[in-house]
């Protein structure tokens, strides 16, 4: 049987290559969790002795058994990881097994006696704010909340030419990675190890550590490679319960979610209902913003008040309004578990807001794209928020390569229209956030360069960008350097692999770690080769002479290898703003989009043509990487356009498998063309992360282009074909 | 019940409930992990297996039905056959985390040794059924368009 996969790049093109659910161990242990099939229940008995008497099984875990913490969260830690005497969502863990055989683990699940008291079911954030709603929280209801005024925005309304208000209803979009959450815990002499994909070894060890009761340095956590997360895998999943019983049991578990697990119980992107109030003078000016966000965060706060301050942050996009009252609550339902999507937050008000700028400038006549430019903040002013910026975020400069959308026409049955987008959204953290990496340098034993990185590849390409951007920064190739991402046994803690700060991150990182690494190198050939350090240089193959036309280097890495191993550790500093008010970032990306669909006037259907994305990238670290980004970019926000919503009625969630959620397939791709904007004015930070902004800009231009082709607007995702063939009907 | 079948060219044997499914038999079983396991309902596609030849998704399939027959997962396929089609693959992106890439390579391989090959429009079409949540399928059809001409 087979450990962690081995150290290779994330290149599942190579036959053997396995993801960390696909590991095992001799010995290993199956565990299955038995799970509330009730939206909101008090547990009034659970008895597991029968389970512990059942045929193969090693051991039986409650909450009773977990000698440290009872609870995780990011700010709080509000979510048990096995609920004691009350359940807040279908799917909340209750009990869980390891025994001989997943069968046989099964099979004591249904020993267990749990006796239940349902209780009443808040199906949304709205029912949750509803007068004499149950309690779900010590707090309440509203898990966080936001508020942020500029100017008097009721002044504003008063002198507008024109106001669009409306309400926009975002959906619960699914991760939909192929690999489901899963976790092998394997104990062992040096301690506890944890193989399980996830976004921060570093903290993910923490938390267990924390669980258990245990040091820290006695648990270990293997984090990458990750078969698709998308943000879905930024929070524990399994491996809480598989450390647990690895820990009881002494014995190797693995513990796999069912895809109906992951449905229940992983996190979804935060549904949204979003209230705008927007208005602009008669030449199209804007004048008064005045905002509402509702985010439904499920039972427990998970990635919620991050999102929200995201969204809270983004409500104002990338223009000048001198009227502004933005404010936001948080909500805990019973409906599963929202938490970190990629797009987070800011995704749901740029689909509002973009398609209120797209009607403000219907309103005055004015065309959108000039309406846009006419209000685009200029690239020096302060951030949404009022606060100082690293950079300029340059929407302008993607803005300025917008074409204006041609007029719909009809083709047959078909209503084709285009619709533009302009958006910016934060890099890496807001204030206060895990914002500081570190990266460590090293040379092996085997003369090889290695890369040690704290963060996960999550399919993303962060192996192949750390090795390009370490491979310019230290002249060598990147065939000769090794990437070691994720594993707390080796790697420094690089903070999370989330908030598209990746790129930008090894870019820093490396420009911090380089100058000393390469320093120690030197020093130590011109120790070796009795010549001045300043005479020599790294280069392909090891150490060369500086203004040489030799063909070999003067030493080999293997051979400067030998003798003390050298490693160099050093952090990015963290780029933050002292300025502004709230949670804000101090380093956002402008991305613009052109979006081009048919709408089918027989059926409804919505089909998405061609996108364009233009993002402000930087220096590109691999332009294949760059367009695979955001063709992926592109499909997810089709998905949440066009095709893709996962209603949980009375809480439950409507489906329980891939057959009752439609995600595209590629009989539903398209072209998508990518004009990244790479010369920017120079700055430090590096290239910008492309990961998430390219679904907040394509997902808004599809809004755009669906009321630009039938005058439908975009109140509530995914288009329901039903309400465009109502539309279409009632339109003249 | 006691199942012998060929695995990636290799005879073996193993104890199986009757109403087990292949993909089950292979990961749990035999240490065969190329399969993932998406959705245990034929859905997405990352399980599939060769059997006989033809590609099939082998969480539909029970442990009796292979029984005395070939299966070949990704692992098993012939590299120097199918170093091609990957380098293809590679060029264009196909995959990016990957999870979805051992199905989509099976059935792939399938259509492109099947004879007559179909062309670039009925490939994307037999392609439907392999979920991939990374790429938007951009990568894939590019790779589609150079293979299947």
């Amino acid at each position: 049987m087979n450990g962690p996969p081995p150290r290779t790049a994330h290149d599942p093109l190579v036959p053997g290559f396995r993801f960390l659910t696909d590991a095992a161990a001799p010995g290993m242990l199956h565990a299955a969790v038995l799970r509330s099939p009730h939206p909101h229940a008090a547990i009034l008995r659970l008895d597991v002795a029968a389970a512990r008497a059942m045929p193969g099984v090693a051991v039986v875990a409650t909450a009773h058994d977990i000698p440290g913490d009872k609870r995780f969260g990011l700010r709080v830690a509000d979510q048990p990881f096995l609920c004691a005497d009350r359940v807040l969502t279908v799917g909340d863990p209750v009990a869980a097994v390891a025994a001989e055989t997943p069968a046989q683990a099964r099979a004591a699940l249904a020993a267990i006696v749990v006796e239940w008291q349902p209780l009443p079911v808040l199906a949304d954030a709205a029912a949750a704010l509803l007068p004499g709603a149950p309690v779900l929280h010590p707090g309440g209801n509203v898990l966080h909340a936001t508020a942020y005024q500029r100017g008097d925005v009721e002044a504003g309304f008063a002198i507008a030419a024109h106001i669009i208000e409306d309400v926009y209803e975002t959906p619960r979009q699914m991760h939909g990675f192929i690999e489901p959450e899963g976790a092998v815990a394997i104990p062992g002499p040096e301690g506890l190890t944890i193989l399980a994909p996830g976004h921060w070894a570093e903290a993910e060890r923490q938390v267990i550590a924390g669980m258990l009761a245990l040091d820290p340095a006695r648990v270990r956590v293997v984090a990458s490679p990750v078969g698709g997360s998308h943000g879905g895998k930024d929070q524990l999943h399994a491996q809480p319960i598989a450390a647990l019983l690895a820990h009881l049991s002494g014995r190797p578990v693995r513990l796999l979610w069912s895809r109906g697990e992951s449905i229940a119980i992983g996190v979804k992107r935060h549904p949204f209902t979003i209230r705008m109030r927007s208005a602009c003078a008669a030449d199209g000016t804007l004048l008064a913003h005045a905002v509402g966000l509702l985010a439904d965060t499920g039972a427990y706060s998970q990635h919620g008040p991050e999102v929200l301050d995201t969204a809270h942050e983004n409500a104002q996009g990338p223009y000048r309004w001198p009227h502004v009252h933005v404010t936001g609550r948080l909500v805990a339902s019973n409906a599963g578990n929202s938490g970190a999507m990629r797009g987070f937050g800011a995704l749901q008000v740029h689909t509002a807001l973009e398609q209120q700028i797209d009607r403000l400038a219907a309103a005055c006549g004015v065309a959108p794209l000039a309406f846009r430019l006419q209000n685009l903040r200029a690239d020096t002013a302060p951030g949404q928020l009022g606060q100082t910026l690293a950079a300029p975020s340059w929407a302008s400069l993607a803005a300025r390569r917008l074409r204006p959308p041609p007029p719909p026409r009809q083709e047959g049955r078909w209503r084709i229209g285009t619709g533009i987008a302009l958006v910016e959204k934060g890099e890496g953290f807001a204030r206060g956030g895990p914002n500081q990496a570190s990266i460590a340098l090293c040379l092996t034993p085997a003369g090889r360069i290695a890369v040690q990185l704290g963060m996960s590849d999550l399919g993303q390409g962060l192996h192949e960008a750390a090795a390009v951007l370490a491979a310019r920064r230290l002249g060598c190739a990147s065939e000769e350097l090794e990437v070691l991402l994720a594993d707390t046994a080796e790697t420094p803690d690089s903070g999370p692999m989330a908030a598209s700060r990746g790129t930008g991150i090894v870019h820093r990182a490396i420009a911090a770690a380089a100058p000393a690494f390469l320093a120690a190198l030197l020093d130590r050939a011109a120790l070796r080769l009795g010549q001045p350090a300043a005479t020599l240089r790294l280069g392909p193959g090891g150490i060369w002479a500086v203004n040489t036309h030799a063909n070999a280097p003067l030493l080999s890495l293997a051979a400067l290898a030998e003798g003390a191993p050298l490693r160099v550790l050093a952090s990015a500093a963290p780029i933050e703003t002292t300025t502004g008010t709230g949670a804000v970032h101090a380093l956002f990306t402008g991305c613009a989009a052109e979006a081009e669909v048919a709408v089918d006037c027989l059926t409804g259907r919505v089909v998405v043509r061609r996108v364009r994305l233009i993002p402000v990238s930087g220096e590109v670290a691999s332009y294949a990487g760059l367009r695979a980004q955001l063709e992926g970019c592109a499909s997810i926000a089709a998905g949440f356009v066009t095709l893709e919503g996962l209603p949980a009625p009375q809480g439950r969630m409507r489906a329980d498998n891939l057959d009752g959620y439609l995600m595209p397939t590629i009989a539903d791709a398209f072209l998508l063309d990518v004009d990244a904007v790479e010369n920017i004015p120079p700055d430090s930070l590096g290239p910008r992360g492309v990961g998430e902004i390219g679904i907040n800009a394509a997902a808004p231009a599809l809004c755009n282009a669906i009321r630009a082709a039938t005058g439908f607007v975009c109140r509530r995702l995914p288009v329901d074909p039903e309400a465009m063939l109502t539309h279409l009907g009632a339109a003249p | 019940m006691r199942v012998a079948f060929t695995l990636d060219g290799q005879p073996v044997e193993i104890d199986a409930a009757p109403g087990e499914r292949l993909v089950a038999l292979l990961r749990d079983g035999l240490d065969a992990t190329s399969p993932k396991l998406g959705c245990g309902i034929g859905r997405c596609g990352a399980c599939a297996v060769l059997l006989d030849g033809a590609p099939v998704p082998a969480c539909l399939v029970p442990a009796w039905r292979v029984a005395g027959r070939d299966v070949r997962t990704r692992d098993g396929l012939d590299e120097a056959a199918l170093a091609p089609l990957l380098q293809v693959l590679r060029e264009e992106r196909a995959f990016q985390c990957g999870a979805c890439a051992p199905g989509a390579i099976v059935t792939l391989a399938a259509l492109h040794a099947h004879e007559p090959r179909p062309d670039a429009a009925a490939a994307e079409l037999l392609m439907a059924g392999n979920l991939c949540r990374c790429s938007g399928y951009g990568g894939l059809r590019r790779a589609i368009a150079r293979l299947f001409r």
